[in-house]
């Protein structure tokens, strides 16, 4: 089922070269990237959060199975949260069949959206370096190779002259204190321009019918039927939302608000295995390009990449207690020098010029949690830490399908909600745990 | 624009005697001391410093300090060094950083034509057919990035960090900050008085009036008499969690940069205020400065700023420029009055130079010719250090910036980020805050001293937190001067005008958050101090509402950029070796990293080694062994919560295998605990999990089991932990060890003997092997390792001892089947995987992980079990695959595999799924190599000697 | 860096100590039901608000010990630290 929910929408202009040459020449302006709408008393379904995968999944409602009569709402602005704040790092070379085959839809996704969305997302697949510094995450790198080559992705063990080839900045000698010893290589892994993946999606949902309403705080799920007060909790149904510009009814509820999804799933009574943590970035001063990859450490707990401004964009681990302030702190930025220059010592006098914060939806095994709960029409697609930019395409997608159809799709299977009932976890907390 | 350097100024800060030899752009320049390298260039009549990122325009000085956004230039090996701000120093390598052929001839230049077309945003609208081209293009984009070089060479060169636990810091040091200061140092507090500038003073620095000089020396001079510790060329980058301070030094006499921690109990914010250049076309025109540039430029380094000027002035610090300008001998073509509707629309001229300034003056519009356009349109207030703090400042049309809120109580503003008011009313202002600011440090400092149950008690109640009776400081007037009736730049440093702004807010990216993703505006290396407010009134213009109602950003650490090395500072990484090391580097080894360790991996041939433990006897290092001492008549009650198996039973003497579970029942750790004596145990755990076990055990003891009696203290590193093992280790032990029967029967398999061995009372040692040989693990008092060790060698000579490493140890412990947890089990392995059902007693009362490890038993686990490749001459890799016939449905995995010495080929553990581990299962494995080989699943974990009777021997 | 208030240490810099998560009991587990001790596993309240946690004084005392901060201010109730009013979370 394709839906076409442009009715009686005039067809806004396309974005091209020749369009932008054209505007140029007579000085016009383009139409605005969504309309502001008003809010309306019942949708068809209603997304909390304008993140990526709350307009991932009211792109692919309305694409895939016709369904435009869709809000989205978001207490902010679009992007307000995780996915305006992340460093955009896309890749596939998981540890974990399932999570192999997810992700690799999810490149596949990001690849064609520059035309799909037609707004060019930089799609930059510079490759995606893993490094290694010990033996144990040798060998945990070989087993990712391995069982990523069995799910078709690009990805192999080079060792330190291959990585000083990709790489030059890196130091592959053995001076380091944890000198590196090998790399996963990803060539298809890279980074994409966030904040235009955000538009582009919003945009074209847009474009389909789909309303989006900023500044709009949900406060309270509307329940019937189920076991805990107010009709929330197991074996009751969703029959709407409340919000600060008032009550919307609605028979589907899907929550996409990353690291205030516990905050939500309480007001459907449903208990998530989420804690929020923030985790950190931070920026540098433009220089010329040096660096051409995406460096990965994780026994350094670092990541770096150079944006195509000249910056090096960092990222690391998430803070170590739970927290709902951004303010972020200087042991972060601190940490990270550290270690950014154990990786380049060649970048010490670059000048950090802004650090910030987002929330991440931590899970006990390192993935998402989607799907259909134990409250009837009130999904979830949250548990995305900090990893759940690369995959927005595919969530989307899929859990507009488990939505629109009330079946769960194969591909998120194993990301049930009930895995935690039933104690069976997905192994990527296998990768993560072989840290020693 | 001409600037020249004039005459003897009396505020000036150059040493006209010391002159300094520079080059910029390969050209002989030369300074004086206390010049900036802008200052130096300028007087020397440049006047364009860089090139604009998008379209390449020449740039000139603006501000003429920290925040130019167009004076960031390349020294040496340091990118992006502010020409305004860092002092020249002889022999100095500055180059302009973002032209190409060069600053004067930039061929990007031609992107100014293309200006309509390469509007904000633009390259998300385009390049997006054909995809094949895109990484194409985004080489082509990437070399617009603007900026200096890196020297991926330079060394990270000496950067330590410094922490101080001052009572106040005061950020900024005006007259404000430096009051401030002082009245809390003379309240008894400490103080920390950091200023950004190379010199405290603030404003009165670059004022010729008689009153700021004269009020200045008095300032230095009471700070001179005063026990405030003064940083100068300081910046306190950010406030963090219960004012846990940053501050970059950028003078330290030996660090490229220090950072400072400091613990401030209150923090004064005095950081005074930025000038806010104006938006109107051409305001990018080199040539058009501020009013603090134009007084810099004149009386810090006698620079004269141009021939010829128009100044449009809304304030007095625009009067004053006049005033200094006048005196230089520039000639004021005209003074345009902002506070009385006057205006200034444009600049005409070059690319290169300002010639006429088109103005809206008393006698209506007309174009003057200029050489200098000076334009005082007011200020923005550096709220940084209060946003940090959870403040939202805002906004006031009357005086036309933002001020603070309602900040915590543990960080006070005062001077221009508080409001107006003359030199005294400042200085008053300042005192008055920093006696508050002394008075709640007291607060403060009574109450972590109360709290601190170690700290010398405290005398006396708690002080009371001080109410803030400050009388506040008033807000002149201002008008609200953002944009003249054309469009200019908002931001220099990307390049972003008014017009794209506008733009963006009507394509819907209409709040400041969006609008400044879409734009960048704000986003480059001046960090939004001259752009924010700017970029918010562009909004608020194109949405029609107040600048209040969009609001503005969030400012985010740090205050101002530091380095990396300075966030750095020096490696603390510890290199953890045992006592044996130095033997060990003498003999030959092949060191392999084992966390923070450094463990002997072997010493040239394993396999060699492997074969001398078989036939003979060896010696392996293996200190870092985890190792804690429990104590206490509940100790055996502790084991038996822990391990999954039993341990009320244990044996004085005895040593006991155990395997630990989390409570999801996956395997947490395992080792060997012995009973030394009647209430006292050792445990060993593996050498990665020490840190952790360690923790967990006082988890359990003090949550959930604080009524039990046991004493834990990790000994790790107190013993030096040897394994001598072969055939011929009792005999070799026999030689060492004084007063312990030895004997089978005497001292037998899992068992412990306390003895002094070569002469070193208080060892202890237990029979048990991770190899499979018979062998005696030894633990000496740390300091005697290397002497156990060598007595051991020595005495064994005749024996055929020699030392084994990790790897021949590993070799071993595969050839007896004997998992690694971590290595063969992974975070999703519950015990029964490890095939040892048989060890987890179910029966007992409570231990960590019980329900899960129960509910196992239902559940379809993959499994632990050897497997032997049919080929022996192939060897798995550690992680190659095992896939169900010639499909790619992953069935299981290698978890380890070497080349058996003993066996003569090769071995493996893997993880398979359940239905494949029964013993004589054929399996197929997918080699690295992509190669598919035959393997068979052994009956039991051991490939070698699965009765164990060499162990027991 | 949060002051982190030990009992036995005072106020100590975060990164001296370990966090040891939400406060949970410990459910009997001879009785518990699956779904009961799963939950204990890995359900989180998490809320933005006060919140009952535990710390670990690693670098200190090595006490482990139980406390109330607010998540999304970072104060701490019990004992309140000095005079620290803090904003909203930015
Ligand atoms: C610093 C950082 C770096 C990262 N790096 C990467 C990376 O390199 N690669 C990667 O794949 N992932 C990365 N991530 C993770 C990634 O950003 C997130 O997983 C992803 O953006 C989540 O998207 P989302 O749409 O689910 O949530 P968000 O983008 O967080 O959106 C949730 C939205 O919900 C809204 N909301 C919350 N409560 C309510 C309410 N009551 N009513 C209405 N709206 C509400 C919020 O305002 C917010 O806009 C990173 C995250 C961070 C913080
Ligand atoms: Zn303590």
């Amino acid at each position: 089922m394709r839906g076409n929910g442009r009715l009686g929408r005039k067809r806004p202009p396309k974005y091209s070269a020749a369009a932008l040459a054209w505007k140029g020449l007579r000085g016009q302006s383009w139409p605005r990237v969504w309309r502001d709408c008003d809010l309306k008393r019942s949708y068809d379904a209603v997304v909390i959060g304008g993140g990526v995968h709350g307009l991932a999944t009211a792109y692919y409602l309305a694409r895939n199975h016709g369904m435009t009569d869709v809000a989205v709402l978001d207490k902010a602005y679009l992007g307000s949260g995780g996915s305006g704040r992340n460093t955009a790092i896309v890749r596939s070379n998981y540890l974990t069949p399932e999570g192999v085959a997810f992700y690799d839809r999810s490149v596949h996704l990001y690849e064609q959206m520059a035309v799909e969305l037609n707004i060019n997302v930089m799609f930059s697949q510079r490759g995606h370096l893993t490094l290694a510094h010990s033996d144990a995450s040798l060998r945990t790198m070989h087993w990712r190779a391995e069982v990523n080559k069995l799910g078709g992705v690009n990805s192999s063990v080079i060792g330190p002259d291959e990585i000083k080839k990709e790489c030059p900045s890196l130091d592959t000698s053995d001076h380091p204190r944890y000198p590196i010893q090998g790399a996963l290589y990803h060539p298809p892994g890279g980074v994409v321009r966030h904040d235009a993946v955000v538009w582009g999606y919003a945009r074209a949902a847009d474009h389909m019918g789909v309303e989006m309403h900023q500044k709009t705080e949900v406060t309270d799920i509307l329940c019937e039927g189920g076991d805990g007060p107010d009709g929330k909790g197991a074996g009751g149904r969703v029959t709407g939302v409340r919000t600060n510009r008032g009550d919307i009814s609605t028979p589907i509820v899907i929550n996409c608000t990353a690291g205030w999804a516990s905050l939500i799933s309480t007001m459907a009574g449903v208990r998530l295995p989420i804690t929020t943590h923030p985790l950190q970035a931070a920026v540098t001063e433009p220089v010329k390009m040096f660096l051409p990859t995406v460096v990965v450490s994780g026994s350094l707990h670092v990541y770096v990449s150079q944006t195509d401004r000249g910056e090096l964009v960092f990222g690391a681990s998430v803070d170590p207690y739970a927290n709902y302030s951004v303010r972020g702190s200087l042991e972060f930025t601190e940490g990270l020098a550290g270690h950014v220059l154990e990786l380049m010592p060649g970048v010490s006098r670059m000048r950090i010029l802004r650090q910030w914060s987002g929330l991440c939806d931590m899970t006990p095994d390192y993935s998402p949690v989607m799907g259909h709960t134990p409250v009837e029409g009130f999904l979830v697609d949250v548990g995305w830490g900090t990893y759940g930019f690369k995959a927005a395409p595919v969530s989307g997608e899929q859990i507009a399908e488990a939505a629109a159809t009330g079946t769960t799709p194969k591909l998120i299977e194993a990301f049930a909600l009930s895995r935690f009932d039933d104690g069976e976890l997905v192994g990527e907390k296998g990768a993560a745990s072989v840290g020693h | 624009m001409t600037m020249s350097r004039q005459g003897v100024q009396p505020t000036e800060v150059i040493d006209r005697a010391a002159k300094l030899r520079f080059r910029w752009n390969g050209k002989r320049f030369s300074g004086f001391e206390g010049d900036t390298i802008a200052s130096a260039l300028a007087a020397a009549g440049e006047h364009i410093f860089s090139r604009s990122m998008k379209y390449h325009r020449p740039r000139g000085i603006l501000t003429a300090d920290y925040w130019d956004p167009n004076l960031m230039v390349q020294v040496g090996d340091d990118p992006n060094v502010r020409a305004g701000h860092r002092l020249l120093e002889s022999g100095m390598d500055v180059r302009s950083q973002n032209a190409w052929p060069s600053l004067n001839r930039d061929i990007k230049a031609a992107n100014s034509l293309l200006g309509r077309f390469l509007t904000a945003g633009f390259y998300y609208k385009t390049f997006m057919r054909p995809q094949w081209l895109w990484p194409t293009y985004e080489r082509v984009l990437a070399t617009f990035a603007p900026g200096g070089k890196i020297d991926l060479d330079t060394p990270h060169a000496y950067h330590d960090k410094r922490y101080t636990h001052p009572d106040v810091v005061v950020a900024g040091a005006g007259p404000a900050g430096i009051s401030a200061a002082l009245a809390a140092s003379s309240a008894g507090a400490s103080v920390l008085l950091v200023s950004h500038e190379h010199a405290v003073g603030g404003h009165l620095r670059y004022s010729s009036d008689a009153a700021d000089q004269a009020a200045l020396t008095e300032l230095r001079a009471a700070l001179d008499a005063s026990d405030v510790e003064v940083l100068t060329d300081s910046t306190v980058t950010g406030r963090y969690e219960d004012n846990w301070l940053g501050i970059v030094q950028r003078n330290h006499p030996i660090a490229v940069e220090r950072l400072i921690k400091a613990r401030a109990k209150t923090l004064v914010a005095a950081p005074g205020l930025i000038e806010r250049p104006y938006v109107f076309e051409g305001n990018d025109r080199p040539g058009v400065i501020t009013p603090g540039a134009a007084r810099r430029l004149i009386n810090l380094w006698g620079v004269k700023p141009g021939e010829r000027a128009v100044v449009f002035s809304a304030n007095a610090d625009g009067d004053a420029a006049v005033a200094d300008l006048e005196r230089v001998g520039t000639e004021i073509a005209a003074v345009i009055d902002g506070r009385t509707g006057g205006s200034v629309s444009s600049t005409a001229g070059s690319s290169r130079a300002v010639e006429a300034v088109m103005v809206n003056g008393t006698n209506g519009a007309e174009r003057i010719d200029a050489d200098l356009l000076v334009v005082a349109a007011g200020w923005t207030a550096p709220t940084s250090l209060l946003n940090m703090a959870g403040d939202r400042p805002i906004y006031d049309p009357t005086a036309a910036r933002f001020f603070p809120s309602d900040p915590p109580s543990n960080v006070l503003a005062t001077g221009g980020l508080a409001g107006d008011a003359d030199l005294d009313g400042l200085r008053q202002h300042g005192a008055a805050t920093g006696r508050l600011a002394a008075a709640r440090a007291a607060a403060v400092r009574h109450r972590l001293q109360s709290r601190t149950a170690r700290a010398l008690p405290v005398d006396g109640d708690e002080p009371a937190w001080a109410p803030d009776e400050r009388a506040p400081l008033g807000r002149d007037p201002h008008p609200e001067l953002y944009r003249a009736d054309t469009h200019g730049m908002v931001d220099m440093s990307e390049d972003i005008s008014s017009k794209d702004l506008v733009a963006a807010a009507h394509e819907g990216y209409d709040s400041v958050e969006l609008a400044k993703r879409y734009t960048t505006a704000t986003m480059g290396p001046s960090q939004g101090k001259l752009e924010t407010v700017n970029t918010v009134a562009a909004i608020a213009e194109a949405r029609g509402e107040t600048i209040s109602e969009v609001g503005t950003t969030v400012w985010r650490p740090p205050y101002a950029p530091l380095t990396l090395g300075a966030l750095a500072g020096r490696m603390f990484e510890p290199v953890r070796v045992s006592s044996i090391q130095p033997w060990h580097e003498a003999n030959n080894v092949s060191v392999i990293q084992a966390g923070q360790w450094l463990r002997p991996d072997h010493y040239g041939d394993p396999a060699a080694e492997v074969r001398n433990v078989r036939d003979n006897v060896g010696l392996i290092d293996v200190t870092p062994l985890g190792k804690l001492d429990l104590r206490g008549p509940d100790v055996p009650k502790l084991l038996s919560l822990l391990y999954v198996n039993k341990w009320m039973k244990l044996g004085v003497g005895r040593v006991r295998y155990g395997m630990m579970c989390a409570e999801d029942g996956v395997v947490l750790d395992d080792g060997v605990t012995g009973r030394l004596g009647e209430d006292h145990y050792m445990m060993s755990t593996t050498s990665s999990g020490a840190g952790g076990v360690w923790e967990w055990v006082e988890n359990w003891l003090q949550t959930e089991r604080p009524d039990w009696q046991v004493h834990v203290t990790p000994v790790t590193t107190a013993y030096a932990s040897i394994n001598v093992a072969g055939p011929k280790s009792r005999e070799l032990m026999s030689r060492v060890c004084e007063d312990a029967d030895l004997d089978a029967e005497a001292f037998p398999y899992m068992t412990v003997r306390q003895a002094t061995v070569a002469g070193v009372e208080d060892c202890f040692m237990w029979r048990i092997g991770f190899t499979g040989e018979l062998s005696f693990e030894l633990h000496v008092p740390a300091g005697h390792g290397l002497h156990v060790w060598e007595a051991l060698m020595d005495a064994g000579s005749d024996l055929g001892v020699g030392p084994f490493g990790l790897e021949g140890q590993r070799i071993m412990r595969l050839e007896k089947g004997h998992f690694i947890v971590g290595q063969d089990t992974d975070g999703l392995t519950l015990g029964p995987s490890t095939g040892l059902w048989s060890l987890i007693k179910l029966d007992k009362d409570d231990f960590a992980g019980k329900p899960e490890l129960a509910w196992a038993a239902d559940r379809s686990l993959p499994m632990v079990v050897a497997i032997q490749p049919d080929d022996p001459d192939v060897v798995p890799e550690e992680a190659a695959q095992i896939v169900r016939g010639n499909t790619n449905e992953i069935l299981g995995r290698i978890t380890s595999s070497r080349y058996s010495p003993t066996l003569n080929r090769s071995i493996c553990l893997g993880q398979v799924e359940p239905d494949l581990a029964a013993g004589g299962t054929k399996l197929t494995v997918l080699l690295e190599s992509g190669e598919r080989i035959g393997a068979t699943v052994i009956d039991h974990h051991a490939h070698f000697d699965p009765a164990g009777e060499r162990l027991r021997g | 860096m949060l002051l982190v208030p030990c009992p036995n240490c005072g106020p100590r810099n975060s990164t001296d100590l370990r966090y040891g998560g939400e406060s949970h009991a410990r459910p009997d587990p001879n009785t518990a039901s699956p779904a009961e001790w799963r939950a204990y596993l890995y359900l989180r309240d998490n809320p933005a608000g006060w919140l009952r946690e535990n710390w670990y004084c690693a670098s200190g005392c090595r006490r482990w010990f139980s406390v109330e901060r607010n998540t999304a201010t970072n104060e701490f109730r019990d004992p309140p630290l000095p005079g620290d009013k803090r904003g909203g979370a930015a």
